[in-house]
Parts: structure tokens; sequence; C-alpha cells
């Protein structure tokens, strides 16, 4: 006890008088930053192809983003997107399932499909030197998949496992329950299938949705790495005999903002899961980027507020993080955190209480360029660190209706923004009242910290 | 020459390696790469979960959240601002052989993170609040990976803890609850003393920068670090198998069994290990692997099959001790373990049986180059970052990275064969039984 006491304050000592501190060298000046150079063209069928020629690794990251997902599900629909994708992957109308997973193989990729809310991704990473004949392959699934009715057992099974494991875990819990609350109503809110429903899809059903919802018109295909050959033409070649089809109908989101509170009860869990949040302004709108820095600052870096307070001081959680998720000219912001079950009372407190600071008083300049200069280099490596960062963000522009420039001029928005936007900001949309809680966790272990929380204070 | 013409007579990547070592040991590993502005700075040391104090399990990761919490010229959450606030990120995690600590920054702050780093390896300065508060943070942390989730930590964290028998390779690497919250400040003191001086680390540096002036900056900054006197590695070695091992372990939060199996690996570098290489290529990577066609497709005891070398906390080429080969599934009760163990059972005899096809030999060393160039691309250079530094801390030969693929290269279909039957011995395999639903005893099947 005396051994440790003294080592503290001997280390003190040495801060405080034995030496001065050294301060960090600055290094030398910023080296400029091009965008990699994106080539556009548009198919004669009305499909939008863009190639990025970038980097020195021998790989290709090939995605067709098609316009269609959980938005294109009737209510009693939820998933039926999922097992279409899963059918595509069963072989094309020349190659069976086998065939199709061995060719892709041999150009050093897989073919992954990956139903979203808004888009299907249908792609995958293959090596330069194959990089064409995995285009080819990828045009057959898209244009040709047999949607063999003999497999959709088997994968209505598989999903119905993928239920049942998600329904027990606290974080699906919680954020099913969280977008519920803030879509209701809407597919934008719809998590999970009733697991009634999900049994009664048939290949029909799929091939019903494939029809309506994949198709040129619909689609962006997106290619980036070390591109070699005329992938121009293969592409061309490769999906100009694709049908046109029809434009995606527009889904009306209706966002709910209003305070709710919800408790879900897992008997016995050691930490309890938040989920914290409410619809923002989205990407098309004046307010995103001062939003998007004000979350940075607030909760969506290691160094922020809400990580310093509830895990660097208090030690309650090991991950929180604040985001703003967005959907086509739609967003939300949300606090998410699983915090030890006897500080889930504390924890909601002190993320109320940075909101609140951040709400009646504009961070310091230091603190804002601080996190300016972190969004400025994340910049860079958002649309560097890998193939596929590059296609995730010009995706982002496109399926928002941004223009391209939204990405040469971002950084300098975000050093644009001062201490009293971040106030703004935070006062207009982070509102305490008008916020969605849900927590999943031990009821009766939390039932009374959570009490002054349950209906807003006025 | 051959073999090259069947791999389609593909150009190899070839990554810059220039290699040396401080008068003090730090061994320093530049790979340039000018595609974008950025730097990495990777800093492991050769100290990992398997050696950590007997009474002290998570002892080693623990130790890891102390690196963040302040040093001589940083205090607590200093070092973190330092990054962010220059447009960086950082993060730092323990693995079975090193632990490791990365920056990605924009590449005119090579030099600060080079000084920070070097802070950090100088001494820490740390107090009794800094690890009460980080005991905190990692009790949560195995809360959120292992004791609320179903599966938690399936089957990585337990798969080892059968398989094993040395204590250094099968103990509770993630920790004890009880351990993380005993550990003493004079411990995580004596623990840097020991571990982490230049003489037991290697320095990796990825991305666009000049050489000489990155050379000029490390001998400033680490240049000056005096060496340690290091402790003996204890022995690793697991004995070799003899009888298939069969554990069950209740899982009171999971709603549908699974299941894991695992095969102790050859030793690292062999004909043998790069064989295994591609048969975990062929077993279980990709929608065109042969247990996917099997258990997945063929039969739907589960949607998906995963697994690997050193899965989930690394790959092949990243750990240096005793590992293991590893496939897991989540599948329904109405189907049994031994079950879907005779279905693997039929895959992997038909590979000690006969050599394979040299077509589907073919197919998975080019699924293993697009592997390698994967791994070398990923987060901004990073991953080539972590070949580089293990290749030298623990083969004291970096360029290695550049060699692989002629390695994979000359496996024959004999050495598969020859590899399968050795390795892919029932006798040399743990099969972990996962059960759903039921209440565990306190203490697990263990």
């Amino acid at each position: 006890m005396i051994l440790r006491l003294c080592l503290v304050a001997c280390l003190a000592c040495l801060a405080a008088f034995g030496q001065q501190k050294e301060q960090p060298p600055e290094g030398g000046p910023p080296r400029p930053f091009h965008l990699p150079p994106a080539q556009d063209f548009t198919l004669a069928n009305g499909m939008q192809v863009t190639l990025v020629q970038y980097g020195i690794v021998p790989r290709v990251a090939v995605r067709a983003y098609v316009n269609a997902g959980g938005i294109n599900e009737a209510a009693h629909q939820v998933w039926l997107s999922r097992l279409t994708g899963l059918l595509m992957k069963e072989g094309t109308k020349t190659r069976s399932s086998e065939q199709l997973a061995a060719e892709f193989a041999d150009t050093g990729g897989s073919l992954e499909i990956e139903p979203g809310v808004e888009f299907t991704t249908v792609g995958g990473v293959a090596l330069s030197d194959h990089a064409g004949q995995f285009i080819k392959l990828l045009a057959d699934v898209l244009e040709n998949p047999s949607l063999p009715a003999s497999q959709a057992a088997r994968l209505k099974a598989d999903l119905a496992r993928e239920l049942a494991v998600a329904k027990t875990q606290p974080d699906d819990l919680a954020r099913e329950r969280f977008l519920n609350t803030m879509f209701p109503d809407s597919p934008y809110g719809r998590v999970f299938p009733a697991e009634s429903d999900l049994k009664g899809y048939s290949a029909e059903d799929a091939a019903a949705f494939y029809r309506e919802n994949f198709s040129a018109a619909r689609t962006h295909l997106y290619v980036a790495g070390k591109l070699e050959g005329n992938l121009r033409e293969t592409i061309r070649a490769a999906f100009e005999g694709w049908s046109k089809g029809a434009e995606t109908a527009s889904v009306s989101a209706n966002p709910v903002k209003a305070r709710s509170f919800a408790v879900i009860d897992r008997p016995d869990a050691p930490q309890s899961t938040l989920y914290i949040g409410l619809p923002v302004a989205g990407p098309n709108n004046p307010d995103y980027i001062p939003l998007d820095v004000m979350n940075t600052l607030l909760g969506g870096s290691f160094a922020s507020r809400i990580t310093s307070n509830i895990r660097e001081q208090k030690g309650y959680t090991y991950s929180p993080r604040s985001q703003i998720s967005t959907r086509t000219h739609l967003a939300y912001w949300v606090e998410t955190a699983d915090v030890t079950t006897s500080a889930t009372g504390p924890s909601i407190k002190e993320i109320l209480y940075e909101i609140e600071r951040l709400r009646k008083e504009p961070p310091s300049e230091a603190e804002l360029k601080g996190i300016q200069t972190y969004l400025a280099g994340l910049f860079v490596l958002r649309n560097t660190i890998s193939p596929d960062a590059v296609i995730g963000q010009l995706h982002f522009v496109d399926s928002q209706g941004l223009s391209r420039s939204y990405l040469s001029e971002y950084v300098q928005k975000v050093m644009d923004v001062q201490p009293a936007a971040i106030q703004a900001v935070t006062e207009k949309y982070l509102l305490p009242d008008k916020m969605a809680f849900v927590i999943v966790g031990d009821k009766a272990k939390i039932a009374e910290q959570v009490k002054p929380y349950e209906t807003a204070t006025p | 020459m051959l073999l090259n013409a069947q791999m389609g007579g593909a150009e190899q990547f070839t990554v810059p390696v220039i290699y040396y070592t401080l008068p003090n040991g730090l061994r320093v590993v530049l790979s340039p790469d000018h595609t974008a502005p950025t730097v990495v700075t990777a800093l492991y040391y050769r100290i990992g979960f398997r050696i950590e104090p007997k009474d002290r399990t998570g002892f080693a990761h623990l130790f890891e959240h102390m690196m963040f919490q302040g040093s001589r010229n940083l205090g607590k959450m200093e070092f973190i601002r330092l990054v962010q606030q220059n447009g960086g990120i950082l993060n730092g995690s323990t693995r079975f052989d090193f632990t490791n600590y990365f920056e990605v920054l924009p590449a005119n702050k090579l030099e600060t993170a080079l000084w920070a780093e070097a802070d950090r390896m100088k001494g820490l300065a740390i107090t009794d609040e800094n690890l009460k508060n980080q005991q905190g943070v990692v009790g949560n942390e195995v809360k959120v990976a292992v004791l609320n989730q179903p599966y938690g930590g399936f089957p990585w964290l337990w798969i080892p803890q059968y398989a094993n028998t040395n204590w250094y390779n099968s103990h509770n690497f993630y920790g004890e609850l009880k351990d993380i919250e005993a550990a003493r400040i004079e411990e995580v003191l004596k623990f840097f003393k020991t571990y982490y001086a230049p003489n037991n680390a290697a320095l990796a540096i990825v991305g666009d920068f000049e050489p000489e002036e990155a050379k000029g900056f490390v001998e400033k900054y680490f240049g000056p670090i005096p060496k340690s006197e290091l402790p003996p590695v204890p022995d690793l070695a697991e004995p070799r198998q003899e009888k298939e091992i069969k554990a069950e372990r209740k899982d009171p939060l999971a709603n549908r069994p699974a299941l894991a199996f695992a095969y102790h690996m050859p030793p690292r570098n062999t004909p043998e290990y790069y064989a295994m290489g591609l048969l975990d290529q062929m077993l279980v990577q990709g929608d065109d692997s042969l247990l996917y066609e099997e258990l997945v497709k063929k039969h739907g005891y589960a949607g998906s099959i995963s697994g690997g070398i050193n899965a989930e906390l690394g790959d092949m080429f990243d750990y240096d001790g005793p590992m293991l080969w590893s496939a897991s599934l989540i599948h329904d009760a109405s189907v049994g373990a031994d079950q879907i163990m005779s279905s693997a059972d039929s895959v992997i005899d038909s590979l000690q049986s006969k050599p394979v096809e040299q077509k589907l030999l073919d197919r998975n060393r080019i699924k293993m180059r697009s592997y390698i160039y994967d791994s070398m691309t990923q987060y901004a250079g990073f991953g080539r970052a972590n070949m580089l530094a293990c290749f030298a801390l623990f083969d004291n030969d970096p360029a290695r990275i550049n060699q692989l693929e002629a390695h994979f290269n000359s496996v024959t279909p004999e050495t598969i064969e020859r590899t399968a039957r050795e390795y892919l011995r029932r006798t040399n395999r743990t099969v972990l039984v996962w059960e759903a639903g039921a209440k565990a005893s306190a203490g697990g099947a263990q």
C-alpha cells in the first residue's frame, strides 16, 4: 500500500518538477491529396458505370449497387430481398452453383451478395489479371440467375436459424426496437421478419422480387483498383444486353421525432445495451456537415466527449460511440453503448450531460480544430484505405444525389465550421425530449436506476 | 517456371523491403508506397497473451490498454488526442505472440508518430486511478465480447483451452474477471520493464515517406533507448496429440447448438505448413470450398462455415508458437454433432487417400495469392506492416513477404496428401460441441 502511494507520488514529482515536458514534433508540411480520378459512363440501357484506377496491389474491387432491397418489400415480406440474394448465388441459366463458385474462385475472388435496406450490392474483389472474367461472371449472375426452387427450403431454413440467433443478441434486439420506434410502418423500421412470414416465402416470390427490382436502370457498377486491359469494353459487352427495367418507386420514411422509452428484459445480463437517438438532417441539408463535425466531437471518435467521459474517466463501458447513420435523404443520430449493469443509470446521466453541455456552450476553438483536422485526415483514409473504401465514398455521393464536388469541397467545408455552429446544430437537432431510448438489460436490476429517464424532464 | 505458367503467368507484386537493426536491437522495416499521402507506423512487441503471469490471466491484454494511459511526455488521453488531432487513427491489440500499437496518419506526420511511440517505449507514467479505470474498461470488453453474447468467444477463445495441454497455450487469455480486477500497478510496471524494450520489438513503416528521412527519425527517437536483459522464453511446445479430444460446453444464452473442430498445425515455414495454408483454402475458404459444398450446400446443416489458421485472431502469417487450424458452424438441434462430423470426415478422408487434383490445387493457389494481396491492401497498408513486423520479429527476415508465393507454388499434390494424413488425423483433433440453452454451471464445462 505504502509502496504504491510512494510510486504514484514519485511519478507525479517527476512530471511536475523533474523535467519540462517535450512537445511533439510538428512534422513537415502537408502533402497534397488528390482524389483518385473516376471515369464515368452510362450504357444504352441506363446502367451507370464508374471506373477508378487506384493503388499498386494487383486487385480490383467490383461492386454493382442495385437499387433494390428492404424498401421494396411489403410489410409481410421482410427479408424476401435476402432470400432473393441467396438464391442468386445458386447458379445461372448456363452455370450450376458449383460451377459458378469455382469460376469465381479461379479469378481470385468470390461472389458476395449483400441485400441492404436500399441497395443490394453484388460483386467481390478479384486479381487484376482476372478482373475481366470476374465482370463477365457478375453479368451472368445479375442478368440470368436461375433462382432454383429446389434450393429454397434449405435457404429459408438458414434464414430462420439466423433469425433465431439474432433474437438472442442484445445489440440486434436494441437496434430493432430503436428503428421500429423511429420508422413505424416503414420498411426503414423493419429489421426482422416474423418467423411465420419467412416460412411462407417461395422461390416464386423471390423470382418476382428479382424481376421487379433487378435491372440495368437501377444499377450502378463501380470498379476500383489496379485496372488492367480494356475493362470499359468488357463491361459494355457483358451488360449491354440487360433489360432496362423501371426506376425504383420512392418510399416515404416518415421518421418519428418523439420521446419514447423502452426496456427489453434480459435477465442476468451483466451489461445494458443502450440506443439513444433521433432523426436529424440528411446529407442534402446544409446542416449535415456541421452535424457530422458535432457528432465526431460529441461521441463519434476515441477522444470525443462521451467516450472520454463514460469510458476513459468512469470505466462504465468498452465501446461507446455515437454516429450519424444515413439513408437516401435521411439521417438519424444515435449513441450506442454496452455498459455495466450497475452503471446503466449513471451512463445515461453522463450521455445526457454531455449533450446538454454542448447544447449550452460552444466548444473551444482548439477542441474544434482538433476534430476538424481529424476529419480532414479521415477523409483521405476513407478515400484510400482500400479499393472498396474508394467505392463506398463515390456511392455515398451518387446515391444521395450530391455532386462529386461534394468530395472535393468536403475538407474545406469541415474546416469552415465555427464553434457557434456546433452549438447551434446541437441545440437544433439533439433534443433530449424528442429522443428514443432503448435499453436491453436486466430489468429487475436497472428499473430504479433508469426511472428518472422514463419520461422527458421539463 | 512451369508452376508459374499454371498460375496464369501473372506478374508477382513485389513489396519493397528495407531492413536493418539498431545497435539497441530494434528491428526496423521500411516499405515505401506513394499511392496516397498517408503513412502507417506499427510497433510490435514480442510479448503476446501466451506468456503472462500464471495467476493473472488476461494481463497481457490489460497491459496493452495501459500503454494508452500516459507516458513521460504524454498524459492520459494525450496520445490519443495527438494522433486524432493530426488527422490519424490508432489502435493496439494483443495476440498469441505479440502486442501491437499502430497509427495511420497523414504522411507529413511520420515524425510525430515515431516520437510518440518512442516516448511510450521509454517509460509509462500511470496511476492507480488509470489502472482502476482500465480494469473497468477491460471488464466491459470481456462482457460485451463473451459474457453477454450468445456464442461469446466461440470458438476462438475456447478451443485452444481444450486442444492444448501446455498452460501457455491453454489458459483463458481474455482473462477471468477476478484476475483482471486483481492486477496491481507494480505488476504493470514490472511487465513493462521486462518486455517493452527495443531489443524485443520490431517497427514497420509503410506508406508515403522517403526512407533516408525515416531512418533519421528512427535513429533520433529510438536510438538512445537502452536495450534490456530479456528473460528466457518459456517452453511453449505442445506434444504430438495421439487421441481425439471431445469437449462440451453449455451456453445459457444460445438457442441453437454449434460445433467446432480443430487440428494442431505443422511447424511454421515447413513444406507441410504451406500445404496447410492451401488445405485451409480448399476446405473452408469461399463458396467453392469442400466443406462448404458438403456441409452447407449438400446437407444444409448450416448457412455458412467459418474457420482458418489462427482464426479470428489473425492468420497463418502472424503467429509464432503452436497453432490450430479450426472450423465452426451453428446448426439446428435436429442434427447431431456426430452426423456433421461424419460428413466432414468424408471430405477430409478423401484428401488423405489420394493426391488432390491439379486443377483444385491451382484454384486454391490463386485464392491464396489473392488473399495475400488482400492482406497487403488492408487498412491503408497496415496489413503489409503487420506481415513485415511479424516476419522481422519471428524470422528476422521481413523480405520473406516476397517469397510466400514461391513457397505455395512448390506445394505438390503429394505434400498435400501427406500433410492431410498427418495433421488432419482424427487423433490430432479436438471437437467442441456447443450446447444451446441449458443453464451452465459456474465454471462451464472445463
